[in-house]
């Protein structure tokens, strides 16, 4: 439990230091403009760091722009669109949150009748439940919404299995490839490398006898075969990386806890997973998002009642056009908690993917 | 006694290794299911790629794992792709397709790295962490949005931009080049993410100290560029472009996704001509063939890397 307050400890700090940011730039920029009044700061300078502070958010803004665009075509109704049509405008004429509806459908809990049998006797309580109805989709004019929700759970069927199948096999082999001395170990690592820097494509070279094996013992369309193949895929990348983190840990720290008679399960769960609790966040994060995400194979095994989010978004494309609004729409509601994830998780992220432990 | 006492020493010599060894135990589930699900179907691959496989073959007869009633051909598949001018257009596309988009990735990532460490921006970090958040979109959404942006019609993000600054429309993804072209753009900002991190996190270990040297030392910013910042991040660049060669050359989705390797199968790269070959076309044996050959330049490149460019060098000094 000590681990989840860490992380939401951390969560909370990094939105303070979202929101803080701009009231700190501004304090900044006071203070530099009251520097340069006071002609502590030359004119070259001051002009300098604003020009250069300038040019970065712009540059930003510029390779975030077809997001920007998107999330405006979304909300911008049944008229939505990534084609400017009628000429640029930064912000739709008639903003909605219609295609966003029409993802999430009608989020009703049915009523529930419940009785109850009054012993010794033909009487019965019944109880009756109201309903609770927290998006009625008719109401914002939306007869047929999309099958968002029978996606979110196919995909869920089949990451939730792919985490816990590829952590299983992933935190053991991690700490052994970086505590323990064996044979075959180098040649497990160098193959890991190896096959570190050939992921998806190798999947979608083997897929054809991939696809003819499940056929032929029955398991196409089967999302936990589905998972378990994703969590085969997800094991050489991750084991890699969070061996790289394990290795950061100071073998002084275990042979403390040996002093003090841990025995060695304790050392593991005590002192090592503790200690990598960054590593295996980014592990669980990479390892999830490989079934969240994955698109060719998942198109390929499963049939539309089975369709994962990223199929189910694929197929809403006609091909001569595209539902842009709904569209957007689905993507951003199935992508916006993982960006979120992203966006708090950074720093653990980009401490694994720098890989300061690859030249050993 | 002096025979058990010498048994004792070479049991005494043994288990150091033995015990040593059990931790391997924790390696082979990871291995088994990688291998299950990766080895074995390339293996399997092998088998069809001698085979006349279709789906209507394939799957005729009983049997778990059989090659059902297909029958063995040699190596008739191999000589029908090597002899197809397609095979070997798409070879050439691919290799070009790695080339220019590694180019482009480096050079964006490089740039955008430099600009958002640079001492003189305001609020780096900030601007660092909104910039990764492509990374968290679904690759299939991204480059649908792509397709839309480089959309052959006249109000494409694409052709507004041409018209504003004064040319005429193209049609993106029905003109060669021009797809080629789209490809390129998109698997860029795809991957600039990627490349920013990993620049980023080099630039942050060159010691300040080596660039106030130089200053002082009367070096511009390009001169110190040149001599400093670059020979400091060559080796986390040099790892990322490999990766990111190998993401590349392996590139599905975008020619999928645009116009299936179009027009006219003439983008097709590899990995796109392999799976419609197989799927499209029900050639399973030619599409195994196909894939083979990829993963075989694939393999090669890869090795050569690990190899020559001391990739796996943590692994061996361990």
């Amino acid at each position: 439990m000590s681990l989840v307050s860490l992380v939401a400890e951390k969560i909370a700090d990094d939105v303070r230091n979202v929101a803080n940011t701009p009231r700190e730039l501004a304090v900044e920029a006071r203070y530099a403009v009251k520097a340069y009044r006071r002609g502590e700061l030359s004119a070259l300078q001051l002009g300098r760091t604003a020009g250069a502070t300038a040019f970065a958010v712009l540059l930003v803004a510029l390779l975030l722009f077809p997001i920007y665009w998107i999330a405006m075509s979304a909300i911008s109704g049944t008229g939505g669109s990534v084609y400017a049509a009628g000429g640029f405008s930064f912000f739709p004429e008639n903003p909605s949150v219609q295609p966003f509806v029409w993802v999430l459908g009608d989020l009703i809990v049915p009523p529930l009748a419940i009785s109850l049998n009054v012993p010794f006797s033909e009487l019965a309580i019944v109880f009756n439940t109201p309903e609770i109805v927290f998006l009625d989709a008719s109401d914002h004019g939306v007869d047929n919404p999309s099958d968002f929700k029978q996606y979110f759970l196919n995909s869920v069927i089949v990451s939730v299995p792919t985490l816990i199948l590829a952590m299983c096999v992933i935190v053991p082999a991690a700490y052994a490839l970086s505590r323990r001395e064996f044979i075959m170990r180098r040649k497990v690592l160098f193959g890991y490398v190896l096959f570190t820097q050939v992921g998806g494509g190798l999947g979608i070279a083997s897929l054809i006898a991939l696809y003819a094996m499940f056929v032929q013992v029955g398991l196409n369309n089967n999302r936990l075969a589905l998972a378990a193949y994703y969590a085969a895929t997800a094991v050489p990348f991750n084991t890699w990386l969070l061996k790289t983190y394990m290795d950061g840990i100071p073998v002084s720290y275990e042979e403390a806890a040996l002093v003090d008679g841990a025995p060695p399960w304790r050392v593991v769960t005590e002192v090592i997973l503790p200690l990598s609790a960054a590593g295996l966040a980014t592990v669980t994060i990479f390892t999830f998002l490989t079934g969240w995400m994955e698109f060719v194979v998942a198109q390929t095994m499963l049939s539309a009642d089975k369709f994962t989010l990223p199929v189910g978004l694929f197929a809403l494309i006609d091909e001569y056009s595209i539902p842009w609004a709904r569209f957007s729409a689905f993507a951003l509601t199935f992508a916006s908690p993982v960006m979120l994830v992203y966006l708090f998780a950074q720093r653990y992220i980009e401490g694994g993917l720098s890989f300061s432990g690859m030249e050993g | 006694m002096s025979t058990t006492s010498r048994i004792a020493d070479r049991a005494a010599a043994i288990p150091a290794i033995e015990r040593e060894d059990v931790a391997l135990l924790l390696v082979l589930p990871g291995l088994f299911i990688f291998a299950a699900f990766m080895f074995f179907p390339m293996l399997y691959l092998l088998g069809i790629s001698f085979t006349n496989a279709r789906p209507s073959n394939l799957f005729a007869g009983g049997g778990l794992l059989t090659f059902g009633e297909a029958t063995f051909v040699g190596l008739q598949n191999y000589a029908a792709v090597l002899s197809d001018g397609k095979f070997w257009n798409s070879l050439g596309t691919t290799w070009l397709f790695v080339a220019t988009s590694l180019v482009l990735k480096i050079g964006l990532g490089l740039g955008v790295a430099l600009v958002v460490t640079n001492q003189r921006v305001r609020g780096a970090r900030f601007l660092r962490s909104l910039l990764i958040v492509p990374m968290g979109l679904p690759a299939i959404f991204t480059i649908t949005i792509w397709r839309g942006i480089f959309s052959s019609a006249q109000f494409g993000l694409a052709n507004q931009l041409l018209s504003w600054l004064g040319a005429g429309t193209v049609a993106w993804l029905n003109e060669r080049w021009a797809a080629f072209f789209a490809y390129n753009v998109t698997e860029m900002w795809l991957a600039y993410p990627f490349m920013v991190i990993i620049t980023v996190s080099a630039l942050q270990d060159v010691p300040k100290e080596l660039h106030e040297a130089a200053m002082v030392d009367g070096a511009g910013y390009f001169a110190r560029f040149f001599h400093v910042t670059l020979p400091s991040v060559k080796r986390p660049v040099l790892f990322a472009s490999i990766l990111t060669a190998a993401a590349s050359f392996q590139q599905f989705l975008i020619p999928y996704a645009f116009n299936e390797g179009g027009p006219a199968r003439l983008n097709e790269l590899i990995i796109v001509y392999g799976y419609r070959e197989a799927f499209q076309f029900s050639q399973y044996g030619q599409g195994a063939a196909i894939m083979l050959v990829a993963v075989a330049f694939i393999g090669a490149f890869m090795w050569l890397n690990v190899k020559k460019g001391r990739l796996a060098d943590g692994v061996d000094d361990a």
